[in-house]
């Protein structure tokens, strides 16, 4: 408690504060323009992260990843265009309600149920996070190992809807995370002095996300104006607020434990959610029609899995989400490595970073209620002035590295394989995850291997290394399984296939 | 009416099998890089007593997997598996890609490459905003070039005043 | 003849409609509508909604009428076309008030009709 007390302490000096605002607007207008996601804006700014602080810097992340959540809910229900596929759900039942003229309803159980759901999730987190920190860290080389492994693996295989494609975009990754001269000898480095130190994770980041979005975007710009429906000052009515307090809640249940999860994401508890709420709602007609459980619901669901995430990068140093991984390039480029050490190493961070979580949540809830109508402004935007401007501060936050001209055609190599890896479905978070988690990977292994004297069995020599082996083969069988009970997946079943038999068993597990 | 009635038509009458050739140049894009890897890995040598896990162990393993999904992907081309391109909130699948203005956009980008060490930032970022908002559709270029102008010098001055962190000016040195 | 007339959802827009279409009451002439966007911001409340149109089409139902509702590269340029392809008497465009600064930075497209159209130009001002 005390130490929550100096994290809010921290969080809340002037500056410190000014970086929070910073954070939650900027967050909810990324949210909200088309075609930038938290990530791509984290990742945009980690050249500021190399002077200003790291408490400011950290803090001002978590108000970025907070606020783009909200931002995205917002173009959810006032245009039906989800950003993100965590935000899908809520504009199902969202933009209907706008369309019947509820948008100002829809975006308050959206925001005060991103509130409430925040709010309860940084709790859980501050609970938890110390608790997890002081199990793992007792964890030698090969349970971290494995740990890792899991992670690597749930990431790949248990999101997307292509294993196979999964699996190129962590290889590729790993094999970028291989470049450079750790081991002493140098790896893949074509005789480039310039590559000896490895290719700047930074660099690769902001290529995939921003680079590869915005030619990926160029490719396909939308031509045709959307309808926006106009909204005024969001407000919801006693009845809106009983059919909402109970979602709120719901999803918050569903959220949590997911994002803690090392590949729970947000699409699962957020369809869980509003399978849920179709189910006890008192109105099941209105489902498909604009109910407002089905917004209130998914939407809490949503933020209580972002408060999740970051249950294992902050206790474990492992990334499961796109954000989260760029935040955690932040704290390395300030020398910091998230993990079971962070809280003893790094105590003043840890607990501003929380205390911020409670302070960006009630900033976005303070701010964005009156300034919803102002937010949907920022749509107007020429898209050309958009997108050229993500290729400028791509340019200038890669160029602001080194000052290599090198880096911007590294730049612009990455950022032309995330165009091609958005042309043929390879997500981009296995391959950011691979480039980050293999050069630890290997440096467990040896570890491990170096304490053992070059004995491999100690790899499954500890229990928790056995019981994640175990968890990762009942995965694996789960996936053969699903595979063999649907034979021929020829022509249309690889598109359409992987995914429907994942949707159908949710169902089942939702009611 | 029938506008709206169009595009799941155009969908189901769509050939069944519809090899995505493109995708083949993915596969073997995996497998030169997994062969490099695998070659870079030959290269190395024995590490050092004290490194259980010899330099060139793990490479050999990612090599040796990006080879083998490159031809597994080749073969889930030849049977018909499509892409299932990402969509997006400002991505319009239906219309078509538009490859020119991708190539023009890459083309501005590798302008700002070459420019930069002699230019500097200042004036390669205005080049850069500008020509890509001029490659994609904007009509004003005047205007395009000043705010390019605008962002490129107040970044410069933000990072090196704000920031302490000095881009290289180029040919601008002792002018800003 | 006909008349041209650039339309937008909005009162200057409804004027210069409103103008136009009684002008070509009174000569019994074709009225052509001209709602264009550039298509380059996800929104644009200068363009239309379907519905929008639609009621446009029925209030002119019973005059010899066309309209145009198009994304094209720039819109004072689709204006001037149409004028030229139907061999426009008049184009009608509605006229907002905008300081110096915001003609610099938004340009405007009833300036740009007035002073390239090669026919007289009707500019309307919203009650």
């Amino acid at each position: 408690m005390d130490l929550l007390l100096e994290g809010f302490q921290t969080a809340l000096t002037p500056q410190n504060l000014l970086f929070a605002v910073l954070g939650v607007l900027l967050g909810t207008a990324v949210g909200v323009l088309p075609g930038i996601g938290p990530a791509m804006t984290v990742a945009l700014l980690l050249p500021v992260t190399y002077s200003v602080g790291p408490d400011s810097a950290i803090i001002m992340f978590a108000g970025i990843y907070y606020g783009g959540m909200y931002g995205g809910s917002t173009t959810s229900i006032l245009l039906n265009t989800p950003g993100e596929s965590s935000s899908v759900i809520t504009a199902i039942e969202g933009n209907k309600m706008a369309k019947k003229g509820r948008a100002a309803q829809a975006l308050a159980t959206a925001a005060i149920g991103s509130f409430v759901a925040g709010t309860i999730g940084t709790v859980l987190l501050v609970l938890l996070t110390p608790t997890v920190a002081d199990v793992v860290v007792k964890l030698g080389a090969p349970s971290y190992f494995a740990i890792m492994l899991l992670a690597l693996f749930a990431v790949t295989a248990v999101l997307g809807s292509s294993k196979l494609r999964g699996f190129v975009a962590l290889f590729l990754g790993l094999a970028v995370g291989l470049v450079g001269t750790t081991t002493g000898q140098a790896r893949l480095t074509f005789d480039q002095p310039l590559l000896a130190d490895g290719i700047d994770i930074v660099v690769v980041a902001v290529a995939i996300f921003a680079i590869g979005e915005a030619l990926w975007v160029a490719a396909h710009l939308r031509r045709k104006p959307l309808e926006v429906i106009p909204v005024g000052q969001p407000w919801m009515s006693k009845a809106d607020w009983g059919r909402s307090w109970k979602p709120w809640l719901r999803g918050t249940a569903f959220g949590f434990p997911f994002g803690a999860l090392p590949a729970g994401g947000a699409e699962v508890p957020t369809f869980l959610s509003y399978v849920t709420e179709r189910k006890l709602s008192k109105h099941p007609e209105e489902f498909g029609k604009g109910a407002i459980e089905g917004v209130a619901g998914p939407e809490a669901a949503n933020n209580a899995s972002a408060a999740g995430t970051l249950v294992p990068l902050l206790a474990i140093g492992l990334p499961t989400t796109a954000t989260a991984a760029v935040i955690l390039l932040a704290m390395q480029s300030y020398g910091i490595q998230p993990g079971p050490q962070l809280l003893d190493n790094e105590p003043g961070l840890v607990w501003a970073l929380l205390a911020s979580l409670f302070v960006a949540n009630t900033l976005l809830l303070v701010l964005n209620l009156p300034l919803a109508p102002l937010w949907a402004k920022l749509l107007r935007i020429p898209r050309p002035y958009l997108y050229a401007g993500i290729l400028f501060f791509a340019s200038l936050g890669a160029y602001s590295v080194n000052f290599q001209a090198f880096d911007l055609g590294l730049l612009l190599a990455f950022g032309l394989l995330g165009l091609a890896m958005r042309r043929f479905g390879v997500p981009v978070l296995p391959l950011i995850i691979g480039v980050i988690l293999g050069p630890r990977l290997e440096e467990q292994l040896t570890t491990a291997l170096a304490l053992s004297q070059g004995d491999v069995s100690t790899l499954w020599g500890e229990p928790v290394a056995i019981a994640v082996y175990v968890v990762m083969a009942l995965l694996l069988g789960g996936m053969v399984l699903r595979g063999l009970r649907k034979p021929e997946p020829v022509a249309e079943a690889p598109q359409g296939g992987p995914e429907s038999p994942e949707s159908t068993e949710t169902v089942e597990v939702g009611r | 009416m029938t506008a709206t009635h169009t595009p799941p038509t155009a969908e189901e009458t769509r050939p069944a099998r519809l090899v995505d050739k493109a995708q083949y140049g993915l596969a073997a894009f995996l497998v030169v890089v997994g062969a490099y890897t695998l070659y870079d890995a030959t290269t190395l040598e024995d590490g050092f007593a004290d490194q259980p896990v010899q330099p060139y162990a793990v490479p050999y393993v990612v090599g040796a997997v990006l080879v083998l999904l490159g031809v597994l992907l080749a073969v889930a081309t030849a049977r018909g598996d499509v892409a299932e391109a990402e969509d997006g909130e400002d991505v319009d699948l239906s219309a078509g890609s538009d490859w020119r203005t991708v190539g023009l956009l890459t083309a501005v980008f590798v302008l700002n490459i070459l420019l930069i060490d002699w230019l500097g930032w200042a004036i390669t970022g205005a080049l850069l905003f500008a020509g890509a908002a001029g490659v994609l559709g904007s009509r004003s270029h005047v205007r395009d070039l000043a705010i390019g102008a605008a962002l490129s010098v107040g970044t410069w001055y933000g990072f090196y005043v704000g920031l302490g962190i000095p881009i290289p000016a180029g040919v601008l040195d002792g002018v800003l | 003849m006909t008349i041209v007339v650039g339309y937008t959802p909005d009162t200057y827009g409804r004027a210069a409609l409103q103008h136009a279409e009684a002008e070509a009451r009174e000569r019994g002439e074709r009225l052509v509508v001209v709602n264009a966007t550039s298509g380059q911001s996800l929104v644009d409340k200068r363009f239309a909604p379907e519905s929008d149109m639609a009621e446009v089409e029925a209030r002119l139902a019973d005059l010899d009428h066309a309209v145009r509702h198009e994304v094209v590269p720039d819109v004072a340029d689709a204006v001037l076309k149409v004028a030229a392809e139907e061999q426009a008497r008049l184009v009608v465009v509605g006229v907002r008030r905008r300081t110096p600064v915001g003609k610099l930075l938004l340009g405007s497209v009833a300036q740009r009709v007035i002073l390239e159209a090669a026919c007289p130009v009707l500019a309307v001002k919203p009650d």
